[in-house]
C-alpha cells in the first residue's frame, strides 16, 4: 500500500523494483481520495475505471519492458478546466453541466503519451476566476494544513491534493497566480512556465492571452521532470513558442554560486499589507541561498504598482470574449423553455454563471466598449509592455528575481468572499509574471501560524531551467518541502 | 454639370462585398469547406467552439488574400491583426466572429470600371479602401418544415468558411456604376483563382451603402445600408428603390436615418431591418489566440509573381498591340475568358480592331440576351474570324453575318457552311445589282435630286433601299460604284 507521503522518485523505484504496480497506486490513490476527499474536496470527479484500466495497461508495459518512461503508471490529477476525451469537464461551473469532451487537450495527451495515469480532475475557482476555490459550484476545496482556511486558487483542488499526498503530480493553470498562490498556500512546489511553453489547446481558456498550464510537485525536480514532458511547441496552438525544450533537469546541479538573485525593492519595500513573518521566511530563504553561493542584488520593477488594476482589466476584457460561447446553444446548460432567444441567453447565463463570473463578465465587456476601449484595454497594454520592459531590464542584472509569493499564508473560509477587492490582492505579487509571460515558480520557503509561506522565483522568458535550478538547490539546502500536513503525514 | 441618376440629387454608393475564398479547408480549422453536405457534417470542434479550441490559421487562405491585394492595386502590409466582433446570435458559435479590425491585410488599391456617362463610354477608377480576412457564421434555419415545430435549428457547415470582405470608397454614383465595379471586381477575384464568385451560392455577395445629397454639394447625406444582395440584377433593382425610397423622405422635407434595409424583390421596394440609432457596439479587440500576421516582403513578391498578366496590364498591351481604345481594351480584360476568347479570335486570323468590335457589340449582345458567360457559348473563336474573313473579303455581308452571331453563339457551327445553306453569299453580281439600283432611282426621283446637289447624306439612304431589295446581300462596295456612276 502505498502511503501518502511518497514523491515521484518513490512511487518509481516501488514500481521499478516491482514493490508495487501501477494499478496498486491507481487504487491506493482512489481510495483515499474516497476517505480524505469527502473532508477536502480537492477533486470534483474521479476517473475510476478509466485509471484503473489504464494503470493495468501501464504495468502490462512495465511488464513487457517497454515502460514508456518516468511517468509511465503514476498517478496524476487534472484541473476541472482541462478537456480528456470520453470524460466530463465543467470549470467548476453550472453552464458546462454534463459536458463530455471528444477530444484531449496536448498537456493531458502528452502526459497519457507519457504513461501518466489520470485519476481525476481537481477542484477549481469557476473558469478559474478566484484566489481561494471557493467559486466553485462544488463545495469548497479546504486547506489540508488547516481545514477552515482556504488552498488558495484558483487551482486549489490541484494544490491540495498534492499537497495531501492524494498524488504526487497535479496539473494547473495559472492566469494571475492560480498555481503559485494555491502552491504557496498549501506547502508544495507550483511551477507556471514561459507564457507559450505549454500548448493551451484543450485548455478552456479565461484570459488567452495570460492563461498557462503548468504543474504541481512536490519538489523542483520533480517539476523540472513533468514540465519536459508537457512543454513544447503545438501546431494547434498559435501562441505556443516554436523553441525546443531543454532537458530540465539536466540544469539541477545544486550550484548557485556565482548567480544573481535579484530583490525588487517595489515588493520589498512598498509593500503594505504583506505580513511580515512571511516577508521573514522570504528573506531568510534568500540568506539560504546567499549562504549556497549566490549574490543579492537589489533590482527595480518600477511599473510594479500598476500590474494588478492591469491585469483586471485585460484578464476580464478576454474572459467576456471567451466566455460568450457558453450560451446554452450548442453544449451545457440550457434554461428550461425560454420563451425566445433573449430568454433563453439571459437565463441560461443568469443560471449557469456564478455572481464571480459574471462580475468579470461585466467589468470586462465594460473595458472592451466603445469609448472607453482606449482608456482602459489600449492602455492596459501599454502598461504591460512597459512591466515587460521592467523585466528585461531587471534580467540584465540577475538570474532569478526572488519575493514573496502571496503577501500572507493561507486565509479562512469565507474572509474575503463578500469583499472581491481583497481577494484581488492576493494576487499582488504573482500577476507581473503573467503580464510579462516569464516563467515563475512557488516554493515551500517556511511556516508562520502552521501555514506554509511561498517563495517566488521569477526568470527571464524561456529560462524555467535558471528558475528550477535554483529551486532545486535553495530545497536540497532546506527540509520545508519534506513538511507534510499534519492529518496527512 | 451632369444631372445623373436623380434630378434633385446625386447618389452616393459604397460597396462592401464578401467573397468566399477557394481552400480546402476552414479559415481556422481543418474542417472541410463544401457545398451542399447535410447539416453539421463538415464541422470539427474549432468551428463548433468547443471548450479549450483554438484557431489556427489557413496559410492558403493568406496567400489569396494577398493576390486579392495585389490584383486591386492594394498595398499588402506586412503586419497585419486578426480582431474578434463581439455579438451573440445562435449561428456564431463563439460568440465573436474572428475578422480584421484596425489593421488589415490590405489597404488603400481601386479598379478601374467601363461606366456610360452623359452617353459616352468611359473608364472610371473606383477606389478600394481596405481588404481583409474574416470567418463566415452558420445558418439558422427557422423553416417549421425542416426544423418539424416552432424551433430554429442551426447548422455549422458554413461557420468558419474563409471570407474576403473588400470594402469599396463612396465613389459610386448610380445602381449601373455598382454594378459595373461588382462585375469588375466579380471578375478580378475568378480571374486569379481566389474566389468562384457563384453568386448563387453566396460566395459573392454585397452589401450597398448608399446616400443621397443635392447635387453640388459637400457633405454626405445620412446613408443606409441594403443588405445581403446576391445577384447583379437585385442589386441594381435594390439600390434603385433605395433611391427612390430616400428622395421621397428628403422631397417631403423629412430626413433619412441611419438603417439597415432589406430589399424585397416582389415588392421592388426596400424596407428597414432596424434602426442604428447608436453604432452598434461589437467591443473589437485583437484576438489573443492569434498572433499578428506577419508577411515579408520577399513573400508578397513571390506571390505577386504567380499571379497570371492582371487585366489592367493585359488592356494596356491591348491598346498598344491591337489599336483599342481604353474603353474597349477594359471591357475586353474585364473578365480572363473574355479577353482570352479575344485573344483567340485575333489568334485565328482576325484584326485586332475588327475582332473587339464584333465581340463588344454582337457577341456581346448575342450573350446578355441569353445570359450567357463566353465560356458557356457555343461559339468558337475559329468561326468568328471565318466570319470577319468573309465580310473583309466581300464573300457576305456585315448584316448577313450579324445575322449568323445568335446562332454560332447558342448552338455553334462553321460559318463558310451556314452561309451557304442560307444563301447569304454577298450579290456582287454587277447585272442584277444594275437591275435593282435603276429601279431604286426610278423610284425616289427626289432625292436622287438632292444627291445631285450635293446632300451626301442622302446616298446612305439610296444605299439602304437596294440593300432592303437585295435582303442585306449585297456587296456595298459595288452597289456604291453603280450609284455613283448613274446619278454622276
Amino acid at each position: 500500500m502505498a502511503a501518502a507521503s511518497e514523491t515521484l522518485e518513490e512511487f518509481r523505484a516501488s514500481l521499478d523494483s516491482g514493490e508495487s504496480s501501477s494499478r496498486a497506486l491507481v487504487e491506493a490513490a482512489l481510495s483515499r481520495a474516497e476517505g480524505i476527499d469527502e473532508r477536502l474536496s480537492c477533486f470534483v470527479r474521479m476517473r475510476a475505471e478509466g485509471a484503473l484500466s489504464d494503470a493495468e495497461e501501464a504495468d502490462r508495459r512495465r511488464a513487457e519492458g517497454e515502460a514508456r518512461g518516468d511517468l509511465d503508471g503514476i498517478p496524476v490529477a487534472i484541473k476541472d478546466n482541462m478537456v480528456m476525451e470520453g470524460e466530463e469537464s465543467s470549470c467548476a461551473s453550472r453552464i458546462l453541466e454534463g459536458f463530455v469532451s471528444p477530444y484531449t487537450g496536448t498537456a493531458v495527451e502528452r502526459l497519457r503519451d507519457a504513461g501518466a495515469v489520470v485519476v481525476g480532475h481537481t477542484n477549481m475557482d469557476e473558469f478559474a476566476m478566484g484566489s481561494s476555490t471557493e467559486h466553485s459550484c462544488f463545495a469548497p476545496t479546504r486547506n489540508p494544513w488547516k481545514p477552515d482556511c482556504t488552498p488558495g486558487g484558483s487551482s486549489g483542488g490541484s494544490a491540495a491534493a498534492v499537497a495531501a499526498g492524494l498524488v504526487p503530480v497535479a496539473l494547473g493553470s495559472d492566469t494571475g497566480g492560480s498555481i503559485r498562490q494555491p502552491a504557496a498556500f498549501c506547502g508544495v512546489v507550483g511551477l507556471k512556465p514561459t507564457y507559450g511553453r505549454v500548448s493551451r489547446w484543450g485548455l478552456i481558456a479565461y484570459a488567452s492571452s495570460l492563461d498557462q498550464i503548468g504543474v504541481f510537485t512536490r519538489s523542483a525536480a520533480e517539476a523540472a521532470e513533468v514540465l519536459e514532458v508537457i512543454a513544447g511547441h503545438d501546431p494547434l496552438d498559435s501562441t505556443s513558442v516554436p523553441e525546443p525544450v531543454p532537458r530540465f533537469r539536466e540544469a539541477l546541479d545544486g550550484d548557485v554560486s556565482g548567480l544573481v538573485v535579484g530583490l525588487p525593492a517595489e515588493y520589498f519595500e512598498r509593500s503594505e499589507g504583506c505580513d511580515p513573518e512571511v516577508l521573514a521566511a522570504v528573506r531568510e530563504a534568500v540568506a539560504t541561498l546567499e549562504r549556497a553561493g549566490a549574490t543579492v542584488r537589489e533590482v527595480s520593477l518600477p511599473h510594479t504598482r500598476y500590474a494588478v488594476a492591469t491585469y483586471y482589466l485585460i484578464a476580464t476584457a478576454e474572459a467576456s470574449s471567451n466566455l460568450a460561447r457558453f450560451d446554452g446553444v450548442r453544449y451545457g446548460r440550457r434554461a428550461s423553455e425560454p420563451k425566445d432567444l433573449g430568454d433563453m441567453y439571459r437565463r441560461s447565463r443568469s443560471e449557469g454563471f456564478g455572481a464571480e463570473v459574471k462580475r468579470r463578465i461585466v467589468l470586462g465587456t465594460y473595458v472592451l466598449s466603445a469609448g472607453y476601449y482606449d482608456a482602459y484595454y489600449r492602455k492596459a497594454q501599454q502598461v504591460r509592455t512597459l512591466l515587460r520592459r521592467d523585466f528585461d531590464a531587471a534580467f540584465e542584472r540577475c538570474d532569478v528575481i526572488a519575493t514573496p509569493t502571496a503577501p500572507e499564508v493561507a486565509f479562512g473560509l469565507g474572509e474575503k468572499t463578500d469583499d472581491p477587492l481583497r481577494m484581488y490582492l492576493s494576487d499582488i505579487f504573482t500577476v507581473s509574471a503573467n503580464l510579462a509571460g516569464v516563467p515563475a515558480l512557488s516554493l515551500p520557503c517556511g511556516f508562520s501560524r502552521g501555514l506554509p509561506v511561498g517563495l517566488q522565483l521569477m526568470g527571464a522568458p524561456l529560462a524555467e531551467a535558471m528558475v528550477l535550478r535554483v529551486a532545486d538547490a535553495y530545497q536540497r539546502h532546506s527540509d520545508h518541502h519534506r513538511q507534510r500536513p499534519p492529518e496527512f503525514a | 454639370m451632369s444631372i445623373g441618376v436623380h434630378p434633385d440629387y446625386e447618389v452616393v454608393i459604397g460597396l462592401e462585398v464578401h467573397t468566399q475564398m477557394r481552400t480546402a479547408s476552414k479559415l481556422f480549422s481543418p474542417a472541410p469547406v463544401s457545398w451542399g453536405e447535410p447539416p453539421n457534417h463538415c464541422v470539427h470542434p474549432v468551428c463548433l467552439a468547443l471548450p479549450g479550441v483554438l484557431p489556427v490559421l489557413n496559410v492558403l487562405a493568406v496567400e489569396l488574400a494577398i493576390r486579392a491585394g495585389l490584383a486591386t492595386h492594394c498595398t499588402v502590409h506586412e503586419q497585419s491583426v486578426f480582431a474578434r466582433k463581439n455579438y451573440f446570435y445562435p449561428d456564431l458559435p463563439k460568440g465573436y466572429q474572428i475578422s480584421q479590425y484596425e489593421e488589415p491585410i490590405c489597404t488603400g488599391g481601386w479598379l478601374n470600371v467601363p461606366v456610360e456617362r452623359d452617353g459616352e463610354r468611359e473608364l472610371k477608377r473606383i477606389r478600394i479602401t481596405r481588404i481583409h480576412m474574416e470567418e463566415d457564421a452558420g445558418k439558422s434555419i427557422h423553416d417549421a418544415a425542416v426544423t418539424g415545430r416552432d424551433a430554429t435549428h442551426v447548422d455549422f457547415n458554413r461557420a468558419g468558411v474563409p471570407l474576403l470582405e473588400i470594402v469599396s470608397e463612396p465613389d459610386m454614383r448610380s445602381p449601373e456604376e455598382a454594378v459595373a465595379y461588382l462585375r469588375v471586381l466579380r471578375s478580378v477575384v475568378r480571374y486569379i483563382d481566389v474566389s468562384d464568385g457563384d453568386m448563387e451560392k453566396g460566395n459573392f455577395r454585397c452589401d450597398a451603402n448608399v446616400s443621397l445629397r443635392r447635387h453640388g454639394a459637400e457633405e454626405f447625406g445620412t446613408r443606409t445600408e441594403l443588405k445581403n444582395l446576391n445577384s447583379f440584377r437585385f442589386i441594381e433593382e435594390a439600390i434603385r428603390a433605395e433611391i427612390e425610397r430616400q428622395a421621397e423622405l428628403l422631397d417631403d422635407g423629412g430626413r433619412v436615418e441611419q438603417a439597415t434595409m432589406a430589399y424585397d424583390p416582389g415588392r421592388r421596394r426596400t424596407r428597414v431591418l432596424r434602426f442604428k440609432e447608436n453604432a452598434d457596439d461589437y467591443r473589437y479587440f485583437p484576438d489573443p489566440d492569434l498572433v499578428p500576421l506577419v508577411l515579408d516582403a520577399s513573400h508578397i513578391e513571390r506571390v505577386r509573381a504567380t499571379l497570371p498578366e492582371l487585366a489592367d496590364a493585359r488592356a494596356t498591351r491591348f491598346q498598344r498591340d491591337f489599336g483599342l481604345s481604353d474603353y474597349e481594351a477594359a471591357v475586353l480584360t474585364a473578365s480572363r475568358t473574355f479577353a482570352d476568347f479575344f485573344e483567340a479570335v485575333v489568334e485565328a486570323g482576325a484584326g485586332g480592331t475588327a475582332a473587339a468590335s464584333w465581340i463588344l457589340r454582337d457577341v456581346q449582345r448575342a450573350l446578355k440576351d441569353r445570359d450567357l458567360e463566353i465560356e458557356a457559348s457555343a461559339l468558337r473563336p475559329e468561326a468568328l474570324a471565318g466570319l470577319i474573313a468573309m465580310v473583309e473579303g466581300g464573300r457576305t455581308t456585315a448584316r448577313s453575318a450579324r445575322g449568323l452571331i445568335a446562332e454560332l453563339v447558342e448552338r455553334g457551327g462553321d460559318p463558310e457552311a451556314l452561309v451557304a445553306e442560307r444563301g447569304l453569299e454577298a450579290v456582287s453580281d454587277t447585272g442584277t445589282l444594275e437591275r435593282v439600283v435603276d429601279e431604286v432611282i426610278a423610284a425616289h426621283p427626289d432625292d436622287v435630286e438632292r444627291l445631285r446637289g450635293g446632300e451626301q447624306k442622302v446616298l446612305n439612304f439610296l444605299m439602304g433601299q437596294v440593300m432592303k431589295q437585295t435582303e442585306g446581300k449585297a456587296d456595298p462596295g459595288v452597289v456604291r460604284k453603280i450609284l455613283a456612276e448613274r446619278v454622276g
